[in-house]
């Protein structure tokens, strides 16, 4: 894969025998690529189900969804009377903030393995939030 | 300039700390030297670094607040480190911090809470619902190496919370959806993106988002797009015009009629002549270019992938523009795009490709979102490390003079 061009503009690069230089290549080829997560050259990395680890944030993931039921709810009702009015604007931008909120967290546990009261819990084990969740 | 006393010694190529009583009260400045002395009579040769903090500022628009953490973290992770909530603070905190950067959630300074807002009739969207003086003030204050009480706004609860302390990092990422309206804060920023997603995508990534939400319908979906529109274009959209880098994201064109949002076209905006900012080019810098790279040397599969390169004018201002239709499946179509552009700042041959590789599961992994967010991460790291070398030179210079 060697790319040829006349026009001395074109920054031609050196093809090495291993094109990433630090890392190990890809286990996977072809289009299960993007769909794999790659493996750690150390070790098996543990894919974790996008569930909350501790109680406290599963109570946050359904007053979450609890919210955006009530929210959107309102902001309809608010909106019948006037479509362009502040009152209306407002409540639907409510709605947003908080679908965005219900979102950031799935992408927390989902993407990033990251539940916001871990390092809340190693402190405090004891509290009720700090219970691990079970389903 | 801060005004010190330096001590020399006999001792030979031997290393001193000195800490000086700067005539400003607010740094603390460490001054460490080498002396080297030699046979002749020659000046000695002093090495000052200054090892204050130089904090580099950058600034992230974008609806939504502070919901790219998929964004942050490729950007983050250009430096290495993963980027994660303080710890032992507020679990609602929206700050993420990694080992050079911290990146601060603008929401933070809304000087309305939910309830506040809805008094007043005032969306998120609306500066009157933020304290850009406080935003000033605790910007200025990191970027000069001083650490601040933030306050937090918390998402779920709708209130402000507790302040927490910032150390000042040396990058801080402002993101959210006013870091360029006020001009002082505008001031501040070494480098600035806009984040502009087309109505149409919009449309299809907050289906994907709420769609599985019992609450939402795509009635919902759109009203709530409606409703937040007029503020959004009046407060949100014309920061554009002052961002160094616009990452553009618009339906496809290799696609007739597609309205599912997948394949993407991204268009990578960037203003010419800013300070330690070299636009990406294709093939030949200025010039205009079409490219398909999929032919007989590389196969694609369906829609392709196609680029456009050409120079334009934004607002007024010089810009070149690197365009990017359709999505990679494989690895060698990855590695193929990136031997061909020039400019990237990569440090070695593939690191792009790495970079794609480190976050593969993550949205926009496969297109030029994706691609985008990780160059303009390596720009960042270049220009991060030229404004460093030139802040280090200059102390020394004086010194010599």
């Amino acid at each position: 894969m060697s790319a040829t061009a006349s026009h001395g503009g074109v920054m031609m690069l050196p093809s090495p025998s291993r094109p990433l230089q630090h890392q190990r290549p890809p286990t996977v080829t072809g289009s299960d690529m993007f769909r794999v997560r790659r493996k750690e050259p150390r070790g098996l990395r543990l894919v974790v189900a996008a569930t909350a680890k501790y109680k406290g944030t599963k109570m946050r993931e359904e007053k979450l969804s609890e919210m955006i039921e009530e929210k959107v709810k309102e902001a309809t009702e608010v909106c019948e009377a006037d479509v362009r009015s502040e009152e209306c604007k407002v409540a639907w931008d409510e709605v947003e903030e908080v679908s965005q909120a219900r979102a950031d967290l799935r992408i927390k546990l989902k993407f990033l393995n990251q539940d916001p009261l871990e390092s809340f819990c190693q402190e405090n084990p004891e509290t009720d939030e700090c219970r691990i969740y079970e389903d | 300039m801060a005004v010190s006393t330096i001590y020399s010694t006999q001792a030979l190529n031997s290393t001193h700390f000195l800490t000086s009583s700067p005539s400003s009260s607010t740094s603390k400045q460490v001054f460490f030297y080498r002396r080297h002395q030699s046979q002749t009579n020659r000046r000695f040769n002093t090495i000052i670094t200054c090892a204050a903090q130089q904090t580099v500022v950058i600034g992230l628009a974008a609806d939504s607040g502070c919901g790219k953490s998929t964004f942050m973290r490729r950007l983050t992770s250009v430096f290495g480190g993963a980027a994660e909530p303080p710890k032992g603070g507020n679990p609602d905190s929206n700050t993420l911090i990694s080992d050079m950067t911290t990146v601060i959630c603008l929401d933070d300074y809304h000087s309305l809470d939910r309830t506040g807002r809805k008094e007043k009739g005032v969306t998120a969207l609306d500066p009157r619902a933020n304290d850009f003086d406080l935003m000033y003030e605790q910007v200025k204050a990191l970027k000069s190496g001083i650490a601040v009480e933030k306050p937090i706004y918390n998402h779920v609860t709708g209130l402000l919370d507790a302040p927490e302390l910032i150390q000042p990092p040396k990058i801080l990422v402002i993101e959210g959806l006013h870091p360029m309206f006020d001009e002082r804060v505008r001031e501040l920023l070494d480098f600035s993106i806009y984040l502009d997603i087309s109505n149409e995508v919009k449309f299809a990534w907050k289906i994907q988002r709420d769609m599985a939400e019992r609450g939402h319908s795509l009635e919902s979906i759109k009203a709530s797009i409606e409703a937040r529109k007029p503020d959004f274009d009046a407060f949100i959209d014309p920061q554009k015009q002052y961002a160094d880098a616009v990452i553009e994201v618009l339906p496809t064109q290799l696609i007739p009629d597609d309205n599912e949002g997948k394949v993407l076209r991204v268009r990578l905006i960037m203003k010419e002549g800013v300070k330690y900012f070299s636009p990406v080019y294709l093939f030949d810098e200025g010039s205009t270019i079409s490219w398909i790279p999929c032919g007989r040397k590389l196969t694609c599969s369906y829609p392709g992938i196609k680029f456009n390169y050409e120079p334009d004018t934004y607002f007024n201002h010089e810009v070149s523009v690197l365009e990017m239709d359709g999505q990679f499946d494989r690895l060698d179509e990855l590695i193929y795009v990136e031997s061909h552009l020039s400019n990237l700042s990569s440090k070695f041959y593939g690191e792009v490709t790495q970079q794609m590789l480190k976050h593969a599961d993550f949205p926009g992994s496969n297109n030029g979102t994706g691609l985008f967010q990780t160059i303009v991460g390596l720009k960042i790291r270049d220009l991060y490390e030229q404004l460093i070398a030139n802040k280090a030179t200059a102390p020394a210079e004086a010194a010599k003079a």
